[in-house]
C-alpha cells in the first residue's frame, strides 16, 4: 500500500513521550504521520487492536476521543485520536491506511466500546470497513443508502431508488425475536420524551427493559460536509451554532475558533478571550438550564412548574446573549482571532443586566433544589437508577456532565486550557454517584460555577482599560493552510468534550472537516444505563444525558 | 337508568328546600325525583319515571357544566398560577369562553380510527368511562335536595360505579392495537388492583363509626357537634374524628383516580399517552370528560365520608358541596404541579406494602374503638 511520507521537519508536538511510544509500539509502527496536536503513528490495518491495547493498558491512553474517516487520492485512513483522561493534553493518533481496491481495517471495538458507532459513522459515510465489528450498518444515512457520501467517487446525482421490499417499515417489526415473552416497542422518533427525532427500538419484558438500540440519523445534515465547502475564514463559523441548538452555540463556536487558529497560528488578543469566556458561560448556563428543566419534566411527568421555572432563567440569559450578540440563538459571534464585535455600548447597562441576573441566580438555585434535588419521591426515581460506572463511561468516551457523573474529573476547561479558564478561579463539578440524580447534580453545580467565571470575567471587563479594547487580532482575508498539515482540538462543550479535526489540503477550504461530537459519545451508554431497568427510568436515563439530536446526527 | 336506582315507592312531599344535612338520621330523605314528580302532581311509575329522568338531566348536567369549566379553563389557570404563567386570557373575560372554542375544537377534529382496532370495544370504551363516574353521582347528597336516590347500600354502589372506570381504561387499552395503550391499561389494572381495597377498606371504618351504608345517613351522623371552641360548634366530620383515615382515604382516591404523582396510566413522557393514545376528537373529549368528572367523585366522596357532605354554616348545602369538591380538584391540581410521579413497581409497592397496610390497621383500631364505646 502506498503511505504519506512523514514530515518529521514540521513537527511542533515530537516530545520525548512520542519516542516512549514509538519505543513501546515498536514493529507496530509503520512510519510517523504527526498532527499538530499530537504524535501520530502509521499502523498496519491489521495491527489496529495489537497497537490500540498496548497504548491502553501499558501507555494509559484511555479515551478514544474521536474516529475519524476520509480517503485519500490513494487510499483511506482511519484516525483514532487517543487521550487521556488523566491528561487530556497526552494526545496520541493512530493512523490507519487501508488501500482503496480493499478498505478493510480492523476494528477498534473490543479495545474501546465506543468505536462501534464512531467506526460505523466511517463506514456509513466514507466507506471504510471494519473486521471485527460487531455490528457494522449504517448509522446516520438511512439502511437502503446507496453509496458514501463523502467518499471520493460518490456521485451524488445518483437516484436514491430502492427495491420496495428495502423500504420495508421499521416500525412494523413485531417482536424482536419469535421465541420469548419479549415485546418490541418503538420508542420514537415521535415520543414526548425523546427530546427530538430519536429512535429507539427497545425490547420490553413487561415493563422491565431487556435491550434497547438507538437508531439515529433522523437530524444529519451534512454538518461535515458543509463546513468542508466553507473558507476558514467566514463561511464555517455560522454553522456550528446549529450542531447544539440549545443555545449552546457560542461554545460549539469555539470549537471551530479553537482548532482553526491553532492551525493557522492566530493569536487571539486577551481582551477578546476574556469577552469569549463570558460568553461561553452564558451559552453553559442556558444549556444546563434546559437540560435540568427537561429532565425533571421527564421524571415529573406533567408540564409542572419546574420547567417553567428553567426556561424563566434561561430566557434571562438569552436576553443577556441577545444584547451581546444579537441573536437569541445563533449567535455567530465569533470570529477567528476575536470576535465580532466589543460589548454592547453603554456597558455599564450591559454589565448591570448581568450582575442583575448572577444576584438573581442564587436564589433561583435554591429553589431548584428545593423542587429537584432534595425532593424525595424525585431522588426515589433517580438515585441509583441509570447507573453508568466510570471504566464503563471512559470505554464509551463519555465526557462533560456525563462523565463527571460518574466520578471522572475530566474537564477541558481546566485540563486542557483555552480561553482565559486557568487565569479564573472555580471548581470543576464532580459526583461519584454514577447514577441519575448525579449527573442532576453535576448540571446545577456547574451552573453555580460558570456564574462564579462570568462574575469574574464581568469584574476584568470593568477595569479593562480603554486603549486595549483588542477585539479581534490581525488575521489575513483568506486562510490558507500549509497542505497536509492535520489538527484535532476540543472544547469543553456544554454536553461534554465537542472536538473538530481538520485536515488542510492548502487551499482555503479544508479537505477534511470531522466533527466529534459529545452527545453522539454519550448516546452511546444508554443501554448500558438502561437495560434491566424500567421503561421510566429509560426515559430518566435518556433525559439525563442530555442528547441533542442536531449534535448527534451533524 | 338512575331511576331504576331509587329506593322505595315514592312520597313525594314537595319540600324542596330540605336539604340533606338537616333531614333526619331516622329514614331516607327526599329525593330529587320525588320532588320532582311531586311537583309536577305525578305520582306512581309515570312520576318516578319523569322524576327520575328530569334529575338525572339535572344532575348530570351540572357535573358535566363543572367539567367544562374544570377542564379547558380551571386546570389550566390552575397550573399557569403554580408555574409564573398566564394561561388563557384572549378569549372571553378571564379566557372563559376557551371552553366554547375548546369544545368545537376538539368536536371538530377529524375522529381517527386506526387500521386493527377491536370495534365494538373502542368505541364503547370512552363511552364507559364518563358514564361510570355519572352513575356514581346517583346516590351522593350534593345538598339543598339534590339526591337522586338513597339506597340503604349507597356508598357502596358509589365505589362500584366508580370503579366500572377500570373496564373501560381496560377496553381503550387493549382495544386500541397499540403497545403503549396496551401498557397504559395493564399499569391502570396494576393500579386499581392495588388501590381500590385500602379506599374501600378505609371507606369502612367510617361507615363502622355511622353504622350504615346510607349516604344520607352518613351524612347526617356527622352533624352532631364534636365539640366547642370558644363557642364555636366544630361538627363531628369524620375527617375530625378520624384524621388518618382522612388523609388515607385522600391518598387512595387521588391514585384510584389516577391523578398525580399517581398518574402512570397516562404519564405522557413515558407511554405518550398510555390507554389514550388512539383516541382522538369526540372520543378524546369523551375520556377527558371522564377523567374530569371521575376527580369530582372523588372529591363528593371524600365530602360525603369526612368532611359532612353538604354541611356548612351561612351558604346553602349545595354550594358547600360544590366548594369541597372544588376544593378536592384544587387539591389533585396542585400534586400534579408540584409532586413527580413515582415509578410503576414503587406505586404498586407504596399500594400493597404501605396502604393497604395501614388501611386495614385503621379498620381493626376503628372498630375497637367503637366496639368499645358502643
Amino acid at each position: 500500500m502506498s503511505l504519506e511520507e512523514s514530515q518529521p521537519d514540521t513537527l511542533e508536538t515530537a516530545t520525548t513521550t512520542a519516542e516512549d511510544i514509538e519505543a513501546l509500539l515498536g514493529d507496530l509502527v509503520l512510519d510517523r504521520d504527526d498532527h499538530l496536536n499530537a504524535p501520530g503513528f502509521v499502523v498496519r490495518p491489521d495491527e489496529v487492536q495489537d497497537t490500540l491495547f498496548r497504548l491502553r493498558d501499558e501507555a494509559g491512553y484511555d479515551h478514544l476521543s474521536c474516529v475519524t474517516a476520509q480517503e485519500y487520492e490513494d487510499r483511506y485512513e482511519s484516525i483514532y485520536h487517543l487521550k487521556k483522561y488523566d491528561d487530556p493534553t497526552d494526545e496520541v493518533s493512530v493512523v490507519v491506511p487501508t488501500p482503496t481496491d480493499d478498505p478493510v481495517s480492523q476494528s477498534a471495538e473490543p479495545v474501546y466500546r465506543t468505536a462501534d458507532w464512531h467506526e460505523r459513522e466511517a463506514y456509513d459515510l466514507v466507506g471504510i470497513e471494519y473486521d471485527d465489528h460487531p455490528d457494522l450498518r449504517r448509522i446516520l444515512l438511512p439502511e437502503t443508502w446507496q453509496g458514501h457520501p463523502l467518499g471520493r467517487d460518490y456521485d451524488q446525482d445518483r437516484p436514491q431508488i430502492v427495491p420496495l421490499r428495502e423500504h420495508a417499515n421499521p416500525l412494523q417489526e413485531d417482536h424482536a425475536s419469535d421465541a420469548g415473552d419479549t415485546m418490541f416497542l418503538n420508542i420514537g422518533p415521535h415520543h414526548p420524551a425523546t427530546h427530538g427525532v430519536l429512535h429507539l427500538k427497545t425490547v420490553l419484558d413487561g415493563e422491565q427493559v431487556v435491550d434497547v438500540e438507538s437508531d439515529i440519523g433522523y437530524l444529519h445534515r451534512c454538518e461535515e460536509q458543509i463546513c468542508q465547502q466553507g473558507t476558514y475564514r467566514y463561511q464555517i463559523m455560522p454553522y456550528p451554532d446549529r450542531w447544539d441548538y440549545i443555545s449552546a452555540g457560542l461554545l460549539n463556536e469555539w470549537a471551530y475558533a479553537r482548532v482553526a487558529e491553532d492551525l493557522a497560528d492566530i493569536e487571539v488578543p486577551e481582551y477578546a478571550q476574556v469577552i469569549r469566556t463570558m460568553g461561553a458561560e452564558l451559552c453553559r448556563i442556558a444549556a444546563h438550564m434546559l437540560a435540568v428543566g427537561t429532565f425533571a419534566l421527564d421524571v415529573y411527568g406533567d408540564f409542572t412548574a419546574i420547567f417553567m421555572y428553567a426556561v424563566r432563567d434561561r430566557e434571562k440569559v438569552q436576553s443577556i446573549l441577545e444584547e451581546l450578540t444579537g441573536q437569541r440563538l445563533m449567535f455567530n459571534y465569533f470570529r477567528l482571532g476575536g470576535v465580532v464585535w466589543d460589548l454592547p455600548e453603554p456597558r455599564e447597562d450591559f454589565f448591570e443586566l448581568i450582575r442583575d441576573f448572577l444576584d438573581d441566580l442564587p436564589e433561583a438555585l435554591e429553589e431548584y433544589h428545593d423542587m429537584i434535588s432534595a425532593n424525595e419521591i424525585l431522588q426515589v426515581r433517580t438515585v441509583d437508577t441509570g447507573v453508568l460506572p466510570p471504566e464503563v463511561a471512559k470505554s464509551y468516551g463519555a465526557t462533560g456532565p456525563v462523565a463527571r457523573g460518574s466520578g471522572i474529573d475530566y474537564d477541558l476547561r481546566r485540563d486542557d486550557p483555552y480561553g482565559y479558564y486557568d487565569e479564573l478561579d472555580w471548581n470543576v463539578a464532580v459526583e461519584d454517584g454514577c447514577d441519575n440524580y448525579s449527573r442532576l447534580l453535576v448540571r446545577l453545580r456547574e451552573v453555580e460555577e460558570s456564574a462564579k467565571i462570568i462574575e469574574q470575567c464581568v469584574d476584568l471587563l470593568e477595569d479593562w482599560p480603554e486603549d486595549e479594547r483588542t477585539i479581534q487580532s490581525n488575521v489575513p482575508r483568506t486562510i490558507r493552510p500549509d497542505d497536509d498539515t492535520e489538527i484535532y482540538r476540543a472544547v469543553e462543550g456544554a454536553k461534554g468534550e465537542l472536538g473538530i479535526y481538520v485536515r488542510a489540503d492548502g487551499t482555503e477550504k479544508p479537505a477534511r472537516f470531522k466533527i466529534r461530537s459529545p452527545c453522539f459519545s454519550n448516546l452511546q451508554t444508554l443501554p448500558e444505563m438502561s437495560n434491566g431497568e424500567y421503561i421510566p427510568d429509560l426515559i430518566a436515563s435518556l433525559g439525563s444525558l442530555d442528547i441533542v439530536l442536531g449534535e448527534v446526527d451533524r | 337508568m338512575d331511576v331504576l336506582l331509587q329506593s322505595g315507592t315514592a312520597t313525594p312531599t314537595g319540600t324542596a328546600n330540605a336539604t340533606a344535612a338537616n333531614a333526619s338520621a331516622a329514614g331516607p330523605v327526599t329525593t330529587l325525583p320525588e320532588t320532582i314528580s311531586g311537583a309536577l302532581g305525578l305520582t306512581g311509575t309515570l312520576g318516578d319515571l319523569v322524576g327520575g329522568l328530569i334529575g338525572a338531566f339535572l344532575i348530570a348536567n351540572i357535573m358535566l357544566g363543572m367539567t367544562a369549566l374544570a377542564g379547558p379553563w380551571a386546570k389550566r389557570k390552575i397550573t399557569a398560577a403554580f408555574t409564573d404563567r398566564i394561561a388563557v386570557n384572549r378569549i372571553g373575560p378571564f379566557g372563559l369562553l376557551i371552553i366554547v372554542a375548546d369544545a368545537v375544537r376538539l368536536l371538530s377534529k377529524e375522529l381517527i380510527v386506526p387500521d386493527g382496532v377491536d370495534r365494538p370495544a373502542w368505541d364503547i370504551a370512552p363511552i364507559i368511562l364518563p358514564f361510570s363516574a355519572l352513575l356514581g353521582f346517583a346516590v351522593i347528597p350534593l345538598g339543598s335536595g339534590l339526591q337522586l336516590a338513597d339506597p340503604e347500600t349507597g356508598i357502596v354502589f358509589a365505589f362500584a360505579a366508580a370503579s366500572i372506570a377500570s373496564v373501560g381504561l381496560v377496553m381503550a387499552g387493549y382495544a386500541s392495537n397499540n403497545k403503549y395503550s396496551l401498557l397504559g391499561a395493564l399499569r391502570s389494572i396494576a393500579q386499581n388492583l392495588a388501590y381500590e381495597i385500602p379506599l374501600v377498606i378505609t371507606a369502612a371504618s367510617v361507615i363502622i363509626f355511622a353504622g350504615t351504608f346510607r349516604t344520607s345517613e352518613i351524612v347526617a351522623a356527622q352533624t352532631e357537634t364534636l365539640v366547642t371552641v370558644a363557642g364555636i360548634a366544630i361538627p363531628g366530620w369524620y375527617a375530625f374524628v378520624n384524621p388518618f383515615a382522612f388523609v388515607l382515604f385522600v391518598l387512595a382516591n387521588i391514585a384510584e383516580i389516577g391523578r398525580n404523582p399517581f398518574d402512570i396510566p397516562e404519564a405522557p413522557t413515558e407511554i405518550v399517552a398510555g390507554y389514550q393514545t388512539e383516541y382522538s376528537s369526540v372520543y378524546f373529549v369523551l375520556f377527558y370528560l371522564g377523567e374530569f368528572i371521575h376527580i369530582f367523585l372523588g372529591g363528593a366522596l371524600i365530602a360525603v365520608l369526612f368532611l359532612g357532605g353538604p354541611a356548612g354554616p351561612v351558604l346553602p348545602g349545595f354550594v358547600w358541596m360544590v366548594i369541597k369538591m372544588w376544593a378536592f380538584f384544587l387539591f389533585t391540581q396542585w400534586a400534579r404541579s408540584a409532586v413527580p410521579r413515582v415509578r410503576i413497581d414503587q406505586l404498586i409497592e407504596i399500594g400493597w406494602k404501605g396502604m393497604l397496610v395501614l388501611s386495614f390497621a385503621n379498620l381493626v383500631l376503628t372498630a375497637v374503638i367503637v366496639g368499645v364505646i358502643a
